[in-house]
C-alpha cells in the first residue's frame, strides 16, 4: 500500500467518525429569560453543561418574561421548539393546566429527590431551580441610616422618592402579603386588608409604582432613593454600581419567588432535555449559579460558599413568609381591585 | 386601422376592466386578510375563552369575560378615562401644531424643506427614546424643575402622572398631526386670504372665517389619527404614568403579559377596535358636514 492509499483510507475512516459524532450531536433549546440571567445562567450552568456532556449544543432562547414564554410555549403547541423552559411558577401552573410539560420527577432527574420540600409544587409539573426574595433597596449615597422596616418607606423625608414595581407586578403583591402578616393578618387567602392599609400609607411617598426599564438603575441613579426589588438582581447590581446600591432584609421579612425548570412535552431535543435539567437541579450547578447571581439553590446537597449564602435569604429562613402562589392565584383579582381602589388614589 | 380600433386597448370592456380592478386589489386585499382580518378573528374568539384564575386556558366558549366587563364599573371608568384623555391629547396636539403647520403651508423653498424636515426627524427616533428624554426634562431634578428652583419656585411633579402623560404623548404625536394638517391645507389659497384683507376684514376674522373653514379637512384627519394612536399607545403612558394613569392600552398589555388573563385582553382589543370604529363614523361624518 502505498502512502496516498493510507491517507485515503485514513481520510475515509476520518470521516466516517465525524459522521458518527455528527449523529450523537444533539440540541437542547432552553428558554430562559433575557438580560442579567442569560449572562450568568450561561456561564455558570450552560458552559459547564456542554464541556460535561461534548455531544449536546445547548441553544439559550432567551425571553422578556414568563407571560411570553407561556405565550411561545402556546403557539408551538403542536411542533414544540423548545426542551426545556426556565419560568415564575405561577405561569408553570398555568403550562401545567394547559398540558405543555412532562412531569419532572425522580424518573426525569435523580436530582430531584435532594431538592428542598418547598421545591416541589403540587400539581406543578416542573420543580423550583431558583428561590428569590423581596429585599429593600436603597442609595447608599442619600440614605445615611440603614432602614430596618418596610414601614421606613413612609418616613416623611422619603416623600416623592419610593419606587416599587406596584400591583399586577407581584413585587407589590408581595409586599401586601409581608404587611398584611406584620400587621395581624392571619390569612391572605381571605383577606389582606391590613396590608392594603399598610400599603396605603406607604402611597403618598411612591415616585412611581412602575419604575423603567427596572428598579435597581432608578434607585442607583439617585431618581428614587428607596424601594423594594428581588434580591438576586439587587445584590449583582449592588456589585456593578460599586456598592451605590445597598440591599436590606427588613424585620417584617420577605417572601419567596420560585423560578421552576420545565420539561416541555415533545420537545425536539427528547431526552437531552432530561440531562440538561438533571445538571441544572445538581448540586455543582445550583452551586455555581447561587454563586454567581445568589438565588438561593432548591438543591439541599448544594455546598455553597459562606459569601455567597449569606448574601441569600437561606440564612433568614425565619423571616421567610410562606406563600402559596398557585392558591393566591384564585384571590388575585380581588387584591388588585382593592389596590386600585384603596392604595393607587392615595399616591396621587 | 380605423381610428376606432386602435383606440380600443385604451378603454377595455366594463367587463375586463372589473378583471382588472380585482387584480390589482387582490395583493393587498390578501395581505389585509392574513395579516389583520385573520388575527382579529382568533382575537375575537379567544375573548369567548374560557380562563382560570391561574392563567391556563381552555377551549371552551363563555360569556364570564364580557360579562365581568359589563358588570365591572372598573371597566366602563377605564372606557371613559382611556377616551376623555386621548381627546384630551388629541386637542392639546392640535392646537400646538395647527400654527406650526400654518406656518410651514405658507414658507417655501429651502427654508420650507428644512423645517418639514426638522418636523419629520422626531419620527427617526423611536418613541421610547423620545419618553425618555422626557423624563430626564420633566423628573424631580429634570431641566423644568432646576429651572424652576433656578427662579426660586416650588418644584412640581410632572411626571409619573397623567401631567407627564399628556406631554409626553402631545409631543410624540404632533409630527403627525402636523403632517396630516398640511395634508389638508390645499384648499387653502393666500389669494382669498389678500382679497379678505383688502375688503377691510381684521386679521382675526381673516382666521376665523376664512382660514379655518378651509383648513378643516386637514384638521378633521389630524384628529382622526392622533385619536387613534393616541388610544393605543401604551409605551409612553407606563413609562410616564408610573402606574396611576389607567388606560386602555396599559390595561391590556398588563391582562396579557402580566396577569396571563388573555380573554379578557382579546376582549379589550375588541372593544379598542369599537372605539376606532366610532372615530372612524364620526371623522366620516364630520367630513360631510365640512365639504
Amino acid at each position: 500500500m502505498n502512502l496516498s492509499t493510507k491517507l485515503t483510507i485514513a481520510a475515509l475512516l476520518m470521516s466516517g467518525v465525524s459522521t458518527q459524532v455528527l449523529a450523537q450531536q444533539q440540541t437542547v433549546t432552553v428558554m430562559a429569560y433575557a438580560g442579567l440571567f442569560q449572562e450568568r445562567y450561561t456561564k455558570a450552568v450552560v458552559e459547564p453543561f456542554m464541556k460535561a456532556n461534548p455531544g449536546i449544543k445547548v441553544e439559550y432562547f432567551p425571553m422578556p418574561n414568563s407571560a411570553q414564554m407561556l405565550g411561545t410555549l402556546r403557539a408551538q403547541k403542536a411542533a414544540p421548539q423548545a426542551d426545556v423552559v426556565i419560568m415564575d411558577v405561577s405561569v408553570s401552573k398555568a403550562a401545567t393546566d394547559e398540558k405543555l410539560f412532562n412531569k419532572i420527577d425522580e424518573k426525569v432527574s435523580k436530582n430531584v429527590a435532594d431538592l428542598y420540600p418547598n421545591a416541589r409544587i403540587p400539581d406543578v409539573d416542573g420543580v423550583a431551580v431558583t428561590f428569590d426574595n423581596l429585599v429593600m433597596l436603597y442609595n447608599g449615597d442619600t440614605v445615611k441610616d440603614a432602614p430596618k422596616s418596610w414601614m421606613d418607606l413612609a418616613k416623611p423625608e422619603y416623600k416623592g422618592k419610593v419606587a416599587i414595581p406596584g400591583m399586577p407586578d407581584i413585587q407589590g403583591l408581595s409586599l401586601v402579603l409581608i404587611m398584611d402578616k406584620a400587621r395581624g393578618g392571619t390569612d391572605y387567602l381571605q383577606n389582606v386588608d391590613k396590608g392594603i392599609t399598610a400599603l396605603g400609607e406607604i402611597a403618598p411617598n411612591v415616585q412611581t409604582w412602575e419604575p423603567k426599564p427596572e428598579v435597581y438603575p432608578v434607585i442607583i441613579s439617585g431618581q428614587a432613593v428607596i424601594g423594594a426589588g428581588w434580591n438576586a438582581r439587587a445584590q449583582v447590581n449592588a456589585d456593578t454600581s460599586g456598592g451605590k446600591l445597598k440591599t436590606v432584609l427588613p424585620q417584617e421579612g420577605s417572601v419567596f419567588q420560585i423560578n421552576t425548570i420545565n420539561y416541555v412535552a415533545n420537545g425536539p431535543g427528547k431526552d437531552a432535555g432530561a440531562k440538561f435539567i438533571d445538571y441544572a437541579l445538581s448540586p455543582e450547578a445550583q452551586k455555581a449559579f447561587t454563586e454567581s447571581m445568589f438565588y438561593a439553590p432548591t438543591n439541599a446537597k448544594a455546598q455553597i460558599s459562606e459569601a455567597a449564602i449569606a448574601r441569600t435569604a437561606v440564612k433568614s429562613m425565619d423571616k421567610v413568609i410562606p406563600v402559596d402562589w398557585i392558591a393566591l392565584a384564585k384571590v388575585r383579582d380581588p387584591i388588585m381591585e382593592q389596590w386600585r381602589r384603596k392604595v393607587i388614589p392615595l399616591s396621587r | 386601422m380605423s381610428a376606432a380600433t386602435a383606440l380600443a386597448p385604451a378603454l377595455p370592456p366594463r367587463r375586463s376592466r372589473l378583471g382588472l380592478i380585482v387584480a390589482l386589489l387582490a395583493p393587498i386585499a390578501l395581505i389585509n386578510a392574513i395579516g389583520f382580518l385573520a388575527p382579529v378573528l382568533n382575537l375575537a374568539r379567544m375573548s369567548f375563552y374560557e380562563v382560570e384564575p391561574t392563567g391556563a386556558m381552555r377551549e371552551v366558549y363563555t360569556l364570564a369575560t364580557w360579562a365581568k366587563m359589563v358588570t365591572d364599573s372598573f371597566y366602563a371608568e377605564l372606557i371613559v378615562n382611556s377616551v376623555s384623555v386621548s381627546l384630551g391629547i388629541t386637542l392639546l396636539t392640535l392646537v400646538c401644531s395647527y400654527p406650526i403647520a400654518l406656518y410651514l403651508h405658507r414658507s417655501t423653498g429651502t427654508w420650507k424643506t428644512i423645517l418639514l424636515v426638522l418636523v419629520i426627524s422626531p419620527l427617526l427616533t423611536s418613541a421610547v427614546v423620545r419618553t425618555y428624554g422626557w423624563i430626564a426634562i420633566l423628573s424631580d431634578s429634570g431641566l423644568v424643575n432646576n429651572s424652576l428652583g433656578a427662579l426660586g419656585l416650588p418644584p412640581q411633579r410632572m411626571m409619573f402622572n397623567l401631567t407627564g402623560v399628556t406631554i409626553g404623548l402631545t409631543e410624540i404625536l404632533m409630527p403627525y398631526m402636523i403632517l396630516a394638517l398640511l395634508a389638508g391645507f390645499g384648499r387653502l389659497d393666500p389669494r382669498i386670504e389678500e382679497a379678505a384683507s383688502t375688503l377691510g376684514a381684521p386679521p382675526f376674522t381673516i382666521f376665523r372665517r376664512i382660514i379655518l373653514p378651509l383648513t378643516l379637512p386637514g384638521i378633521a384627519l389630524g384628529c382622526l389619527l392622533c385619536f387613534v394612536l393616541a388610544v393605543s399607545s401604551f409605551i409612553t403612558p407606563k413609562l410616564l404614568g408610573g402606574g396611576r394613569v389607567f388606560l386602555l392600552a396599559t390595561e391590556i398589555y398588563d391582562q396579557a403579559i402580566v396577569t396571563l388573563n388573555w380573554p379578557l385582553a382579546a376582549t379589550l382589543s375588541i372593544l379598542v377596535l369599537v372605539i376606532f370604529g366610532g372615530a372612524l363614523v364620526l371623522y366620516t361624518r364630520a367630513l360631510r358636514a365640512i365639504l
